[in-house]
C-alpha cells in the first residue's frame, strides 16, 4: 500500500509539473470557449451596423408591407434581452439592421442599375419582388454578403409573412383579421418531470459537452498510462523498481497517479467553467444553469472513474506488451475502439435514448461509461439499469485487473518481438 | 547466518528449463560470484531471489527466513539492464527509489547527497538524467542500489560498460562494504573482473550448477599447472611441444597450460635456448580458464 502511494505520488508530481499539462489545461477551455462563444459574439457585433437595401415591387403597398414587417421585426429584436442567447434558436440571432427603401421601377434597366450599385457597394442589397417572381416562388436577393445565412434566414421568414399579409389584405381582410389568422405558435418541449425540467435542447448540448470531456479525458489519460509504462520498460528502470515494489503495486500506483492528474485537470476545467458562467460572459452560461445538478455531476464522477480505471488497466497491459511507440499506436486503436464507437453512436443514442442499442450500449461495460452517462443525463435510464450497469462495470474491472495484472507482470520483463495471442494466454497462465 | 539459501530451486518457461534444481548459499559477509555464460540462468536465478518471479519448485530463504517481500528493504539490486527516469532530476529520482525501499524522504535525501559526494557527482544533483553521461548514470544507478544501506547487495554485471577509473572506484566501494560485513553477490560472465573479489563461487551452465564452492579450494584442486612466461625473441617453442597442452599467446607474453605430468623446469630450459626470458612463473589457473574448461567440457 505504501509503495502504491509513493509510485502514484511520483507519477502525479512529475506529470503536473510538465509543460504539456499546463498547455492542455489552458488549451482545452480556450478551444471550447472559441468554439462556443466567439461565433456568437461575432454575430452579436454585426447587428450594430446598418445595411441599406431596396425592395422592388410593382405596387407600393406590397413593398411597404415588406418594409414595415422588417422594421417591426428589428424593433422586436432590439427590445429582446440581447445578453441571453440560447444556442440553436435562429430566431434569437438578430439580423443586421436594415434600412429599407421601396421602389416600384421594375424595368430591366433599373435591375441592372441596382446590381451595379451593389457591386460598387453604394447599396448593400436589393430584393426583386415582382409578381412574376412571387408567382414563380423565388425572389432574387442580390447582395455581396450572400453567405450571411442568418440575414437570409430571418429575411425569408419576414418577407414570406409580409407577402401573406399583403395577399390577405388584397382579398379584403381587415388588419385584426389578418393578425388573428396569421397568429403563430411556439412548440415548447417539456419533460414529464414538469416545468422545472431543463429545456431539451440545452440538455442536449450540456450532455454532449460532458460526454466529450469524459471521452477526451479517458482516452488521453488511458494513453498516458500506456506510454509511461512503455517508457519505464524501454528505459529499463522497471527492473530497479521491481526489486522492491511488486508488479501489482507498480500498476496500481501508475493508474492512480495518472488518474489523479486527470481529475485535477477536469477539476480545473470545471472550476473555470463555473467562474466564467457566474460572470455570465460566455454563451455556456445558459447551458450550465439548471442542467448541472449535483446528482448529475456525481454520476459524471462515477462513470468517469469507472471508465478511466477500466481503460487504463487495459492500456497498462498493452503498454507492458509492446516495445515501441509504433507498436503501441497500433494496439491503442484496438483497445480504444469501443470508446470511439460510443462517441460515433452518441448522437443516435441522444435521439433514441431508450432504443435497444442504447440499452445494450449502456450495459456493455466498455461502452457503458459514455452511453449510460448520456442516458442518465437525458433522464431515460431507469435506476435498475444504472445499478446493473455499474455492477457489470465493477465486475469487469475486477476481472480486467486480475487478467491485465498477469499480462503486465510478465510483459514488463519481456523484450523483443510483440507477443501474439497464444503467448499472451500463456503469460496469463504463468504462476 | 546464511544471508541467502537456495534449495533445489527450479524455474522453467514452457519446455525451456532456465534454472534446474539449483542449490547454493551465501554466508553473511561473504562475497559470492554467480558465474556462467550468457543465457546460463543467472538473471533468472536473481529474479527469483528477490521475488520478481516465483520458483516452480524449491525453497528460497532470505536472511534465514522463507522469502517475504518486506525483507527486500534490506536488499540492494543493480540489474544488468540499467535504467532511470530520463526526465527526472537526480535527487528526486534517488529519493523516490529510497522511499520505495522504506526510507523517509528526508533520510533518503541526506544519504543521496552523501553518496553523490563520495562518488564525486554531487554537482549534478539538480540535473536531469538525460543531461548526464553514461558513466555518471552508472554511478547514479549504483547509488540507487546502495542508498538504503542494504545488508545484501546483488550486482548483475556490475562492471559492464565502466571505464577503468569508475571500475576501480566501484571496486573500492565494494571492498569497503565487505569490510562492513555486507553480503555481496556478483553475477557476471567476465571472470577476470570478479576473481580477486570473490570468496566463493557457483558456476552455472544451462541452468545447472557445474562447479561451486570456496574459490581458493577450487583453484588449489587444479594445482599449479600453469606457467606465465614473458620473453623476447622467438615463440616457436610453443608449437608441437609435448609439454604444452594449451596456450594463449599475447606476442611477448604467454600463458601456458602444462600437459599432464609435464615438468615446468624442462619447459624453462627449452625456452631459454631460443629466447630471452624476463619472467617465468608457476601459477594456479585463472577463474576464466577453469570456467572455459568446465563449461567447454559440459557443452561437449
Amino acid at each position: 500500500m505504501h509503495n502504491i502511494f509513493i509510485i502514484a505520488k511520483r507519477e502525479y508530481l512529475e506529470r503536473v509539473r510538465t509543460r504539456s499539462f499546463l498547455t492542455m489545461t489552458l488549451f482545452i477551455p480556450l478551444l471550447m470557449f472559441g468554439v462556443t462563444a466567439v461565433p456568437t459574439m461575432l454575430a452579436n457585433r454585426k447587428s450594430n451596423e446598418t445595411k441599406h437595401m431596396v425592395v422592388v415591387t410593382v405596387d407600393r403597398g406590397t413593398g411597404e408591407m415588406i418594409r414595415s414587417r422588417i422594421e417591426q421585426r428589428q424593433e422586436a429584436e432590439k427590445s429582446a434581452d440581447k445578453t441571453e442567447i440560447k444556442l440553436g434558436g435562429k430566431k434569437e440571432l438578430p439580423p443586421a439592421n436594415f434600412s429599407v427603401e421601396v421602389s416600384t421601377n421594375t424595368s430591366e434597366a433599373e435591375r441592372a442599375a441596382l446590381k451595379e450599385k451593389v457591386k460598387t457597394k453604394q447599396l448593400d442589397a436589393f430584393l426583386w419582388a415582382t409578381p412574376d417572381a412571387i408567382k414563380a416562388g423565388k425572389l432574387d436577393f442580390v447582395s455581396n454578403d450572400v453567405s450571411s445565412f442568418i440575414e437570409n434566414g430571418v429575411l425569408n421568414e419576414t418577407v414570406n409573412e409580409a407577402l401573406h399579409r399583403s395577399a390577405l389584405k388584397s382579398r379584403g381582410l381587415k388588419d385584426d383579421e389578418i393578425e388573428s389568422s396569421l397568429q403563430s405558435v411556439e412548440i415548447a418541449p417539456q419533460s414529464p418531470q414538469g416545468k422545472g425540467a431543463p429545456d431539451p435542447r440545452t440538455m442536449f448540448y450540456a450532455t454532449l459537452g460532458m460526454v466529450m470531456v469524459m471521452y477526451v479525458t479517458v482516452l488521453l489519460y488511458g494513453v498516458n498510462v500506456m506510454r509511461s509504462i512503455l517508457e519505464e520498460k524501454t528505459s529499463r528502470i522497471m527492473e530497479v523498481m521491481l526489486s522492491t515494489a511488486s508488479a501489482k503495486d507498480m500498476m496500481a500506483g501508475k493508474i492512480l497517479g495518472v488518474g489523479a492528474v486527470g481529475l485535477t485537470q477536469v477539476g480545473i476545467w470545471a472550476l473555470t467553467a463555473g467562474i466564467f458562467s457566474s460572470g455570465a460572459l460566455v454563451a455556456t452560461a445558459g447551458i450550465i444553469k439548471g442542467v448541472l445538478s449535483i446528482k448529475l455531476l456525481l454520476y459524471f464522477g462515477v462513470f468517469f472513474l469507472l471508465g478511466y480505471v477500466l481503460y487504463s488497466t487495459l492500456c497498462a497491459a498493452v503498454g507492458s506488451m509492446v516495445n515501441s511507440e509504433q507498436e503501441a499506436q497500433q494496439m491503442q486503436i484496438l483497445v480504444m475502439m469501443p470508446l470511439i464507437l460510443s462517441v460515433i453512436f452518441i448522437v443516435n443514442i441522444f435521439q433514441h435514448p431508450s432504443s435497444p442499442i442504447a440499452i445494450f450500449g449502456s450495459l456493455f461495460p466498455f461502452t457503458a461509461p459514455l452511453v449510460m452517462f448520456a442516458r442518465i443525463a437525458l433522464q431515460s435510464a431507469p435506476w435498475q439499469q444504472i445499478w446493473i450497469s455499474i455492477a457489470i462495470m465493477v465486475a469487469t474491472i475486477y476481472g480486467m485487473v486480475v487478467l491485465c495484472g498477469r499480462i503486465y507482470r510478465v510483459g514488463i520483463l519481456m523484450y523483443g518481438k510483440k507477443p501474439n495471442l497464444p503467448e499472451i494466454v500463456k503469460w496469463i497462465k504463468y504462476a | 547466518m546464511q544471508t541467502i539459501e537456495l534449495t533445489k530451486v527450479r524455474k522453467s518457461y514452457d519446455q525451456f528449463v532456465a534454472v534446474n534444481d539449483l542449490s547454493f548459499s551465501i554466508e553473511q559477509g561473504g562475497v559470492f560470484g554467480l558465474l556462467g555464460p550468457n543465457g546460463a540462468g543467472k538473471t533468472s536465478t536473481i529474479r527469483m531471489m528477490i521475488g520478481i518471479t516465483a520458483p516452480d519448485s524449491g525453497q528460497i530463504n532470505l536472511f534465514g527466513k522463507p522469502f517475504e517481500r518486506k525483507s527486500l528493504n534490506k536488499v540492494g539490486y543493480l540489474p544488468e539492464e540499467r535504467g532511470l527516469y530520463k526526465k527526472m532530476k537526480i535527487i528526486d529520482q534517488l529519493v523516490f527509489l529510497g522511499e520505495l525501499h522504506g526510507m523517509t524522504a528526508g533520510a533518503a535525501k541526506q544519504k543521496a547527497v552523501e553518496w553523490c559526494k563520495r562518488l564525486e557527482i554531487d554537482a549534478w544533483l539538480q540535473k536531469k538524467v538525460e543531461e548526464l553521461s553514461k558513466g555518471m548514470q552508472q554511478k547514479i544507478q549504483f547509488i540507487a542500489a546502495l542508498l538504503h544501506d542494504p545488508d545484501f547487495i546483488i550486482m548483475d554485471e556490475p562492471f559492464f560498460g565502466l571505464d577503468p577509473v569508475n571500475a576501480t572506484l566501484l571496486k573500492d566501494v565494494m571492498l569497503d562494504l565487505k569490510k562492513q560485513g555486507k553480503t555481496i553477490l556478483f553475477s557476471t560472465h567476465r571472470m577476470d573482473q570478479v576473481e580477486k573479489l570473490c570468496d566463493s563461487i557457483c558456476l552455472i551452465n544451462k541452468g545447472n550448477a557445474v562447479l561451486q564452492g570456496d574459490l581458493k579450494t577450487i583453484k588449489a584442486g587444479y594445482g599449479k599447472s600453469n606457467v606465465q612466461i614473458e620473453y623476447e625473441g622467438n615463440g616457436d617453442f610453443l608449437d608441437k611441444n609435448p609439454l604444452v597442452s594449451a596456450y594463449n599467446n599475447y606476442g611477448n607474453y604467454v600463458e601456458v597450460r602444462l600437459a599432464p605430468g609435464a615438468d615446468a623446469q624442462q619447459l624453462l630450459h627449452m625456452v631459454a635456448e631460443k629466447s630471452r626470458i624476463n619472467k617465468f612463473e608457476l601459477m594456479e589457473p585463472s577463474l576464466e580458464e577453469i570456467f572455459i574448461n568446465t563449461v567447454g567440457k559440459a557443452n561437449a
